[in-house]
């Protein structure tokens, strides 16, 4: 999902895209009508846009936990581990599609999933969290 | 003569010999530290080491200094052999004066490079010192200034190896810095310009000083060191093993090795290493593990940047360095650190006479803000840069994909590649079929009736007609597509092939490489 904000004869719209994959609609939220959220004049076009764009809801890690990120942007093709399962060092624990690969997201330490934070068709961003290990 | 002078001299030698004294002896042991002699004694052949300036004494008055003395001035210095090539070695003592760094003690340093850079052999510096010698006041600093120099000037002439194994912080930290190799040992040895204390008065963050500076972090973070010990005997048998790989100068060649694996070794397994589907990720290390001499190979910096594979390894006997790309790390994608890794490893091959192997599968430059604003074009051409100012036998095996300025990253024909060899399951072209089809098909996807679909339709047509070595061969791009597993006699055969390459270039100061 990737926000834009289009100045049209003035006003100014914050418009929210997201790109359509291989003609499989990605599971949308009911699509929202572009909604002039501010009326900025011309010359401050990149006024600050009223709503905060809601940021991913941050995932705590526990204390001693370790927290596995995304290492590059790129779409959750598969989550093999479920929470409470129990993972070995290297363990595949999801399957990050970036740059054409499918990057195999490896438990770093032996330890047991806490949390996961991504689902099948999520698109994440560099560093994101995916998984926790408790 | 009389028999009191060889009394007298043998009572000064032993009196130097024993450093700092039993107790600061027994403190270093008792921290996992060998005593500075003890070092070099495992690093050199025995009994070949040869300790020069043993008597020199410091010129400071100033403060305590006056009344203290510092044997060999906490430094050991002098040559030996190792494996039989001759090696010179320094080793600071921290058990004298903390290992501190004088003016004297730094004349010692410098005397012992001015030699090697003479007789044309390796250097390898030990760092154990909590510093400048403060009372020793700007003559210590001016010490610093003339090491940094000589390392400077020693660049490209000698290999130059610095192994830290206690304490190096500050300035100090630039003489390794410019050398070509660091090795660090876990938990006894940190780097850092400013250390936690500092940091703490300034900027309030608390960190200890092995999360700061220490062996993984410099290994793994900062990409300031190349290799990682766990002890220190392992870590000065892992040195000698770097020698082997390396000439004793600029003019010579690293020496050769009998080989005892067979030079027309067929390895079926390299057939079906590379998954059906381009999106599988496989470990590029099978690949190098399969094509050197016993499967033997030294990776530098293993821990940093692992989207791209540094090591040295030999075919037939002869030492080579490897630069490949990992499918499995960031789907082998360059980056800054990756630009960074290979660019100075191809420098330090080609300043040393070792001839390059890529391996290549590279979809790519790593997209994103933090590539962009990190200035990963800077970065990246230092690949372009040292790929074309490289005139060492330069040979290319491309095992999957090469695509765009991340090939010629990786050192294509045109940049210098000497041999360049594909698998059939190469696939060279200028983008990937989804990026190209997207724009030479545009009208076509656009106006068609179900425009997913024309999408796919174009991206296997482009596929099929480009992703492949035999467009880039008929042009020759490429000098031949070969079998898999016949690759190891391949590889054999064209660095013997190439092992009277010369080359020159328009002479010149020196070029400007994109620091």
């Amino acid at each position: 999902m990737r926000k834009f904000i289009i100045n049209v004869n003035g006003n100014s719209y914050e418009v929210e895209v997201e790109e359509v994959r291989d003609g499989a609609a990605a599971p949308t939220p009911a699509p929202k009508a572009a909604v002039a959220v501010t009326q900025a004049p011309k010359s401050a076009p990149a006024a600050a846009p009223a709503a905060k764009p809601a940021a991913a809801a941050p995932v705590s890690v526990p204390a001693g936990g370790a927290s596995v990120n995304a290492p590059m942007p790129g779409t959750i093709l598969r989550v093999d581990v479920t929470v409470g399962q129990a993972v070995k060092k290297g363990q595949v624990l999801c399957i990050l599609e970036a740059m054409k690969m499918e990057n195999e997201i490896m438990a770093p330490s032996d330890g047991t999933v806490a949390s996961v934070a991504v689902h099948q068709g999520d698109s994440v961003n560099t560093g994101q969290v995916l998984v926790v290990l408790g | 003569m009389s028999i009191d002078k060889i009394q007298d001299l043998q009572q000064r030698l032993d009196s130097i010999r024993e450093g700092g004294g039993k107790d600061r002896i027994a403190k270093q042991h008792k921290a996992g530290k060998l005593t500075a002699r003890e070092r070099i004694n495992l690093l050199m052949d025995e009994g070949s080491f040869v300790e020069l300036d043993a008597f020199v004494k410091h010129r400071c008055t100033e403060f305590d200094m006056k009344d203290t003395d510092a044997p060999a001035e906490g430094v050991v210095t002098g040559y030996g052999t190792v494996e039989g090539r001759l090696v010179y070695a320094y080793a600071q003592d921290f058990t004298v004066v903390g290992g501190s760094l004088g003016e004297m003690h730094a004349k010692k340093i410098c005397k012992v490079l001015d030699l090697a850079m003479k007789m044309g052999a390796p250097v390898v510096g030990i760092n154990d010192s909590g510093g400048a010698r403060i009372q020793e006041g700007v003559d210590a600093l001016s010490g610093y200034g003339q090491i940094f120099y000589r390392n400077t000037i020693a660049s490209g002439v000698i290999p130059q190896i610095s192994v830290i194994m206690g304490p190096c912080a500050g300035g100090a930290v630039y003489s390794p810095a410019l050398t070509d190799f660091i090795f660090m040992v876990e938990k006894t040895s940190q780097m850092f310009i400013t250390g936690p204390q500092v940091i703490k008065a300034v900027t309030g963050e608390e960190v200890s000083s092995e999360a700061l500076g220490g062996a993984m972090t410099h290994n793994s973070i900062s990409g300031v060191a190349h290799f990682i010990s766990q002890n220190e005997e392992i870590c000065i048998a892992e040195i000698k093993r770097l020698l082997s790989y390396l000439p004793s100068n600029n003019l010579e060649t690293a020496p050769v090795f009998e080989v005892s694996d067979d030079l027309n070794r067929i390895e079926e397994a390299l057939n079906t290493i590379i998954p059906e589907n381009s999106n599988k990720p496989y470990d590029m290390k099978d690949i190098i593990a399969a094509l050197v001499d016993n499967g033997e190979y030294m990776e530098v910096q293993p821990y940093y940047a692992q989207n791209i594979i540094t090591a040295f390894a030999r075919l037939n006997g002869a030492s080579i360095g490897i630069i490949a790309n990992q499918p499995k790390v960031l789907a082998g994608c360059l980056d800054i650190n990756a630009s960074d890794k290979a660019g100075r490893f191809i420098r330090t091959c080609d300043a040393f006479n070792i001839p390059i192997l890529n391996l290549i599968d590279v979809p790519g430059f790593l997209p994103g803000t933090n590539q962009e604003y990190g200035g990963i074009i800077r970065h990246g051409a230092k690949m372009l840069y040292a790929y074309s100012e490289a005139t060492v036998p330069i040979v290319n095996v491309i095992t999957r994909k090469a695509y765009g300025g991340a090939y010629l990253a990786m050192c294509s024909k045109d940049l210098g590649a000497d041999m360049v060899f594909a698998w059939p399951s190469a696939e060279i072209a200028v983008m990937g079929p989804e990026g190209a089809a997207n724009i030479i098909f545009k009208k076509d996807i656009e106006t068609a009736e179900n425009p997913a679909q024309a999408r796919s339709e174009k991206i296997q047509e482009y596929k099929d007609r480009f992703a492949t070595p035999y467009v880039a061969a008929s042009r020759g791009f490429v000098d031949d597509v070969i079998e898999p597993a016949t690759t190891r006699q391949r590889l054999i055969s064209a660095f013997d092939m190439l092992s009277s390459k010369r080359e020159t270039r328009p002479s010149k100061k020196h070029g400007n490489l994109p620091v």
